[in-house]
């Protein structure tokens, strides 16, 4: 359509080739399947999590909710530990992510810097613990010894570094020009002056790459937090959301009421829901920086 | 994804430290002197007294956290424990879907908290080479009550069941009078009373049944069955087993005591067994057992049920009133009902083990200075009547009413199960009580309290059925375990294929001996000679 609307205008441009319309078309179908392949389970999650009971299970919820029911929203909703383990998730995620992102960035700066001594060690040190891991009991007792457990650390620190995330900064760091660098020193600016003024200001599109991979991470994991954490009111939402199904999902436990029943088919999706959603809408507003970063690369070459 | 192999590491992790530590702590003498132990513990202390710390204590507990009920600092369950007992427990809260993870875990970093609940037994197996459990069973003479309980209902035998291989036991179980049977059929009555039968007291009746169900609805399968995972068959050839003296189903196992003989004899190859198998062909032979009954899904049976296209299936208590009657709710006519366990050949009888999910002790309590109370504390707790009723009911006129009879009934503003929907407290919700991880077992009177009126005709049959005694235990070696382990499961294997073949008559039941033979192939007697050397080696000990 885009290329009807320009036709005028543009008189020199060569009319499409017959190849190339096959081309779009296909290209058009093709993606739409995919849009629809991907948005399709997510669609019908919703419709599910508004859902009732008896509809899910015997299979008539597709695209649109069928018997609309929001009684499992109220009824997760409604608990105060619920609320209190939201924001803990946030915190939780919060604090992690800026522990993250600084050490990563420092990190992966240094390991750009191919003058730096002993280099290879520091990267060695860091791609070891990609294959190898002591355990969960020697990370347990670790933890527990210098006295993180219970307290966000437990949950920031361990994950501090992801190695994949560290390789792809380290990449970046690599690609910028050292002549920028070098201008800026004869400026008179140190070390971390360059970092700063410099290189992190050019590095926005990865580190906001980096900001929504250690975000989706922390706001997902669950696994630390169920480790380290001996109250209910430390944990994050989704230990709440993950005891909460298999409650429901358990079904032998003597006392179940049919209320709980009525949550049993659709609290997955209700869950899922709850979850999705917040970092859904943090999305677009890193997008704007994936994006530029994307192209930025592909015209650097 | 993720959890699984987690849970693989954690569990590999947790052996792995238990072999270093049983390589640490092999040389420690035993020491039966508890006068350092005893700072808190009443000197006289004894069955039907209170428990009462001399002076204010708290012990660390493992709370496994119910998503139905989460726990509360302000449940009246606490503040009331403390008052009676003088005792705070210090919990560590762990969500339910993860419980026994973090246990393995916790033991294993030898950070384990002193009282660990809600271990079935068979749980604690793997820790006790670590040495981080108490054998409790050396210490129960601190136990008043539970020693009680187990003189009176007889409950030595089922305790074997539980020793490890040096003869003691690692877990405090939780223990029940009686059996308690629970799964039954189910059975649409007006469709009963259509056909002019009348509710079947054996499974010849129920054969009598399905026929006239069967010649009433020729369309129809009558009994459509549920649950075949991961067992096909699992309820269903569990209380069939029962009935016709053998084990099938989700309670098979390749060893079945024969009390003439005084020996193992092999399940699968049993006379009682084929007896079972062939009822079943019989039932599915003349259309009366629909033969998808084995594969298809609980929901897929439900269906059916609901539809009138099946109008008996396997049953509990709960599916009766959570799955069934609903699901049956758009047909006003339709009623259904679980009758009671019909009998089989093998008379009016019930097997099962009278054990429960119990409390596991941390072995550094031992050292601890209110090691004797703790044992005190967790005896009233758990073992004696009035904590079993404290844990239950709650608080006598704030929670429920007990009239002379021995009736309980829910405070009128608390409720529990449904037994008072009008209450706008719930008793676990709002008070602590009723809770999972304190409240189980006990007296048949005390467990069948909250049960239906309804519930309570079918195990006033139900009681009237002779409780078999368990069978013997036959604890294997080390390497007899491996080993046994390794006939053990493709000969499981093969029997239950074998079964389903006969059931469904793909393969004819007068290749019986041929298949006994083919059973001889899989080392069927290689096995049942290692189970009946560990049996005459643990009767020549006791």
């Amino acid at each position: 359509m885009v290329t009807v609307a320009h036709k005028p205008v543009r008189p020199r441009r060569a009319k499409p080739s017959r190849g190339r319309r096959v081309f779009q078309v296909c290209n058009a179908i093709v993606l739409t399947a995919v849009v629809v392949v991907t948005l399709y389970p997510f669609l019908n999650i919703v419709a599910r999590s508004l859902s009732d009971e008896n509809a899910i299970r015997s299979g008539q919820v597709s695209l649109f909710p069928r018997g609309f029911n929001v009684e499992t929203y109220r009824l997760v909703m409604s608990d105060a530990m619920f609320w209190t383990n939201y924001r803990n998730t946030v915190v939780y995620t919060v604090v992690a992510t800026a522990v993250a992102i600084v050490l990563t960035t420092c990190y992966a700066y240094v390991l750009s810097k191919p003058q730096l001594r002993g280099r290879g060690v520091l990267v060695g040190i860091a791609v070891f613990t990609m294959f190898f891991s002591g355990g969960l009991i020697p990370h347990y007792v670790l933890i527990t010894s210098l006295g993180l457990k219970n307290s966000v650390w437990a949950i920031a620190l361990p994950n501090a570094i992801s190695v994949f995330n560290l390789l792809v900064m380290k990449a970046f760091f690599e690609s910028l020009p050292v002549e920028l660098e070098e201008a800026a020193s004869v400026d008179g600016l140190n070390t971390y002056g360059m970092l700063w003024r410099i290189v992190i200001p050019l590095s926005k599109a990865v580190i906001a790459t980096m900001v929504l991979f250690y975000a989706v991470s922390f706001w997902n994991s669950w696994f630390s937090a169920f480790l380290y954490m001996d109250r209910s009111e430390l944990f994050p939402v989704t230990v709440y959301l993950r005891n909460l199904i298999a409650g429901a999902t358990g079904g032998t436990s003597v006392g179940a009421s049919t209320e709980n029943l009525q949550v049993a088919a659709n609290i997955q999706s209700v869950t899922i829901v709850l979850t999705v959603v917040p970092i859904l809408l943090v999305y677009p507003f890193v997008q704007r920086y994936f994006v530029s970063g994307v192209t930025l690369g592909a015209v650097k070459g | 994804m993720t959890a699984p192999s987690r849970r693989r590491v954690a569990a590999f992790a947790a052996g792995l430290l238990a072999l270093t530590l049983a390589a640490c702590s092999g040389e420690e003498p035993e020491n039966n002197d508890l006068a350092g132990n005893r700072v808190g513990a009443m000197s006289d202390y004894a069955v039907g007294k209170q428990f009462k710390a001399t002076e204010p204590i708290s012990f660390s507990m493992l709370y496994n956290n119910h998503p139905n009920y989460p726990i509360k600092k302000e449940w009246l369950f606490w503040s009331e424990l403390t008052n009676r007992t003088g005792v705070t427990l210090e919990s560590t809260v762990v969500p339910l879907s993860d419980y026994e993870q973090k246990r393995s875990l916790m033991i294993g970093a030898g950070d384990a908290p002193l009282i660990i609940p809600k271990t079935y037994p068979g749980q604690e197996t793997p820790f006790v080479a670590s040495g981080a459990i108490l054998p409790v069973s050396d210490y129960v003479d601190l136990m008043p009550n539970f020693k009680d309980k187990v003189a009176k209902w007889k409950l030595e035998g089922d305790l074997n069941t539980i020793r490890q291989q040096d003869g003691k036991y690692y877990v405090l179980p939780g223990m029940h009078q009686d059996v308690w049977k629970d799964y039954s059929i189910a059975v649409r009555t007006d469709i009963l009373a259509e056909v002019g039968q009348p509710v079947p007291k054996t499974w010849d009746e129920v054969y009598t049944m399905l026929k006239a169900m069967k010649a009433k609805y020729p369309n129809v399968y009558p009994f459509s069955d549920r649950w075949h995972k991961p067992t096909p068959g699992g309820a269903l050839f569990n209380v069939l087993g029962e009935a016709f003296g053998t084990h099938g189903g989700w309670g098979y196992h390749n060893d079945q005591w024969d009390p003439a003989a005084k020996k193992f004899v092999f399940t699968g190859a049993t006379d009682q067994y084929r007896q079972m198998v062939t009822y079943l062909n019989k039932l599915v032979k003349e259309g009366l057992l629909d033969p998808e009954s084995f594969t298809q899904d609980d929901d897929q049976a439900r269906q059916k049920l609901a539809t009138g296209k099946s109008f008996v299936i396997s049953a509990n208590a709960q599916t009766l009133v959570n799955d069934y009657r609903p699901d049956l709710s758009k047909n006003p006519k339709a009623t259904i009902t679980k009758i009671p366990v019909p009998v089989g050949p093998a008379g009016e009888i019930k097997t099962g083990l009278r054990l429960e999910n119990g409390v596991m002790i941390s072995k550094k309590a031992r050292d601890s200075k209110n090691f004797v109370a703790m044992m005190q504390f967790i005896d009233w707790l758990w073992y004696s009547d009035e904590g079993q009723e404290f844990a239950k009911w709650g608080v006598p006129g704030t929670t429920y009413n007990k009239d002379g009879s021995g009736k309980f009934t829910l405070a009128a503003d608390v409720d529990y199960v449904k037994l008072n929907p009008s209450g706008t407290k719930h008793l676990q919700k709002d008070f602590g009580f009723g809770n999972g991880v304190f409240a189980y077992g006990g007296r048949t009177e005390l467990l069948q309290s909250t049960f239906s009126a309804e519930e309570l005709e079918f195990q006033k049959v139900m009681a009237t059925r002779q409780t078999l005694p368990v069978p013997p235990p036959h604890p294997f070696e080390d390497a007899e375990q491996e080993q046994a382990t390794l006939y053990d499961t493709p000969l499981k294997d093969y029997v239950g294929q074998m079964t389903l073949k006969f059931i469904l008559g793909q393969r004819d039941l007068s290749e019986w001996d041929a298949y006994v033979a083919e059973l001889k192939g899989k080392n069927m007697d290689a096995y049942l000679e290692l189970v009946n050397k560990a049996y005459d080696r643990y009767a020549a000990k006791s």
